[in-house]
């Protein structure tokens, strides 16, 4: 076990401890309905406390010092601070204690906002706060210094995924002077960048893009890429992830197009071909599968673009209807140089483009996809590159019209306005549709025109209904997660009711997973273009090099501890434990004799308390949250001996 | 049901009429148009986008209607002209009814 003792913070606090109550007002928000001075008065009158009192706002610069200087002045050594809910500010406080010279772990929190004041009122309320404020001040008196569980890091990096995302990540690690691992599933690098050609909304190409990433990583010393290879066994904690790596040739046909391309190119290894990406190592014969211990695991599993059930907007029906990744191929690979759009050989005189194909769907509205789901986010991404497209094909051909179908047009970006302003002064024409009302894509009953009707009640047109015969129909289909079941299992890691993997906090934290040590970049946790991607790549790589860096990591040390003068080795806590490792018997030598005993393995406890409840012996408990202390709070909550006029 | 027509915008060039597609159908023009009256004169540009020949020519008196006073392309957010575009559309339904 990786697993070191770091040296006392602080001397420990006299027993019995010495308690200051420090209870805030909120600016109102607990104020309002508690009576803040009265908790103060009745809390002094709790055994153990020393000092109560009163802020406007705790968290303030003021309100922290003045903790700070109760603690210095060796006034109090337990800390109980009433405010609002610990998840906000339990670790500015326990902070507060550190910059004190005290051990943080002799701090209890009470909610008196989400708890009291925001759901209690009147004499109630204080009545509430005060029982609140006397079970916690009870519970510090019984508090012990702990010390965080600290835990060395395994020196590497292990990125998933071998596109924009996780190329990205890879190289910044490796620019950080980490050791890296990168493993593909498929046989290329360059993932659904290198089924593109030019990218919106500043015209960059995919080559060039995918190129200088995969040269840069299949060039530097500290990155070693495993394409074929997919994960397959995953277990371990931050700094200590075990994983099995299992490289094999892909199924069936599954990469046959490109790799036919490929030879057909004519370019060797390492080299990048369009469409296909970059193949750094031939195909493995066999399966063969190694171990892999990483401190970090960066998830860059990326996306896919939604596929249109046959007959949606006629898809399959006929063969001009495509979608828009579809149509980048066959206009890159268009032959001839007029002034009109060739495809097989067949004139493009008119293309209309549909927005929002498998996106913003509608429960009730749109049909459920296969798996019984519906896309009800928008993608993003779509809006840009459809008008991408559509000025790309006015600029080059300009006896090719376009027809712009859609619901709603957002081009968020910087750059990505003026793709729209281009599109109205190409002489782009604009249809609007509503939910429910999607345009129909008809065989033209008209022999002598072109193979395609769209039908739409356009809503620009006051509702009137307008048929436009076209050549060519192109759906701007949205982005869908990949699907990674087995990682998602196997990590038990939180996925959305969109289905990409959920960040910690969206804002404060949205490169990190709930489970530490794992993180996320690109389009695995949403629909993101390239320049989005890369930034997300970017901080969860130094995410993952600040962790590696530090060499270990610090776990709060809530976690069961077994008090070895009870401990008769029934093994229940065992049997109870939820977390697979965390307990176990261990042959152990007492006083000459031979015992087995339950022995806790910090890192992996959850702190659940599963095996106190079953305990015989009263021989285990959760430090932080023991036993004695819970009877404390519980003694001081049905206790009227404190309250004023009692 | 009606077909659009992707040429007319082209046709009208002869008559003046060139800013129909620089029109991003925002309505600003209907609301500030003293004639208060329907969409006009956004409906009519619009027809021109997608090339209602007919739309136009039966609602023709409509265009009759302008007052020629300026609001509309003064406060065009994509300076598509509207003013103007209604004085062509006024000559081109002259021309067609000299042709038929």
């Amino acid at each position: 076990m990786a697993q070191k003792k770091k040296p006392a913070l602080a001397p420990e606090p006299t027993p019995g401890g010495k308690v200051g109550v420090y209870v805030c007002h909120c600016g109102g928000n607990i104020s309002d309905a508690v009576d803040v001075e009265q908790v103060c008065a009745q809390a002094r009158r709790v055994p153990g406390v020393v000092v109560a009192r009163d802020q406007m706002f705790m968290c303030s610069d003021p309100g922290q010092e003045m903790i700070i200087e109760d603690l210095k002045s060796g006034l109090v050594d337990r800390v109980v601070v009433a405010s609002c809910s610990p998840s906000l500010h339990e670790s500015t406080f326990r902070n507060a204690l550190l910059r004190a010279g005290a051990n943080p772990y002799v701090y209890e929190h009470a909610n008196l906002r989400e708890q009291v004041s925001w759901v209690h009122h009147g004499p109630e309320a204080t009545a509430k706060a005060t029982r609140l404020v006397a079970a916690a001040a009870a519970k510090a008196a019984r508090l012990k210094p702990l010390e965080p569980i600290r835990v060395e890091v395994q020196p590497r990096a292990l990125v998933i995924g071998g596109g924009v995302a996780g190329m990205k990540a890879a190289l910044e690690l490796a620019a950080r002077g980490q050791a890296v691992v990168l493993v593909e599933k498929s046989p290329f690098l360059g993932g659904q960048v290198a089924q593109l050609q030019e990218l919106a909304p500043e015209g960059e190409t995919a080559a060039a893009v995918i190129s200088e990433l995969a040269g840069a990583v299949l060039g530097h010393p500290a990155v070693t890429v495993y394409t074929c290879a997919q994960v397959e066994g995953f277990e371990g904690y931050i700094g200590n992830f075990k994983l099995k790596v299992v490289r094999k040739p892909p199924l069936g046909a599954t990469y046959a197009d490109r790799l036919e391309k490929l030879s057909k190119s004519g370019q060797g290894l390492g080299e990048y071909v369009p469409f296909v990406g970059v193949m750094p190592a031939t195909i493995p014969e066999s399966p063969e599968d190694f171990d892999l211990e990483a401190g970090v695991v960066v998830l860059a599993t990326g996306m896919r673009p939604y596929q249109p059930r046959p007959g949606e907007y006629a898809y399959k029906n006929f063969p001009e209807v495509v979608t828009l990744p579809e149509f980048i191929r066959l206009q890159a690979e268009a032959e001839g140089e007029g002034d009109t759009l060739m495809l097989h050989g067949r004139p493009i005189r008119g293309a209309a483009l549909i927005h929002c194909v498998g996106s913003r769907q509608i429960p009730g509205i749109h049909a459920e996809n296969e798996g019984g789901y519906l896309n009800e986010y928008c993608s993003r991404t779509c809006c840009a590159a459809t008008l991408y497209a559509a000025n790309l094909i006015r600029d080059r051909y300009p006896q090719t019209k376009i027809f712009d179908f859609y619901r709603d047009i957002r081009t968020y970006g910087r750059g990505q306005e003026e793709l729209y302003t281009q599109a109205a002064a190409s002489q782009v024409v604009f249809f609007r549709f509503e939910a429910g009302e999607e345009p129909q894509v008809l065989k033209n009953p008209d022999p002598q025109g072109p193979p395609l009707l769209v039908q739409v009640k356009d809503v620009l047109t006051f509702g009137e209904e307008l048929e436009v015969p076209v050549d060519l129909v192109v759906l701007a289909v949205g982005q869908e997660p990949n699907n990674i079941a087995g990682l998602v299992q196997q990590m038990k890691i939180p996925i959305g009711a969109d289905r990409f993997l959920q960040e910690v906090h969206p804002k404060l934290r949205p490169v990190e997973m709930s489970v530490a040590g794992i993180l996320l970049a690109g389009t695995c946790q949403a629909p993101f273009d390239v320049g989005e991607t890369c930034a997300a790549a970017g901080a969860a790589a130094v995410k993952a090099a600040a962790i590696l860096a530090r060499g270990f990591v610090e776990l709060d040390p809530f976690v069961a501890e077994v008090d070895l003068s009870k401990c008769t080795g029934t093994g229940a806590c065992v049997e109870a434990c939820l977390a697979d490792g965390a307990l176990s018997l261990v042959d152990l030598e007492v006083a000459g004799q031979k015992v087995r005993r339950a022995r806790v393995n910090p890192v992996m406890c959850l702190g659940c308390g599963a095996c106190v409840a079953v305990c015989p012996e009263n021989a285990i408990n959760v430090q932080g949250w023991t036993l004695k202390q819970f009877e404390s709070m519980v003694d001081l909550i049905v206790s009227d001996e404190y309250l004023e006029g009692a | 049901m009606a077909l659009v027509d992707p040429d007319f915008a082209a046709e009208l060039k002869a008559y003046g009429v060139d800013t129909a597609l620089d029109c991003f159908n925002c309505g600003t023009c209907a609301a500030i148009c003293p004639l208060n009256f329907e969409h006009f004169p956004r409906k009519m540009i619009r027809y021109v986008q997608v090339g209602a020949k007919q739309k136009i020519l039966q609602q023709a008196q409509d265009l009759w209607r302008c007052l020629h006073c300026g609001l509309c392309t003064r406060t065009c957010p994509r300076q598509a002209n509207p003013g103007e575009l209604i004085l062509g559309l006024r000559r081109y339904v002259l021309a067609q009814f000299r042709r038929a």
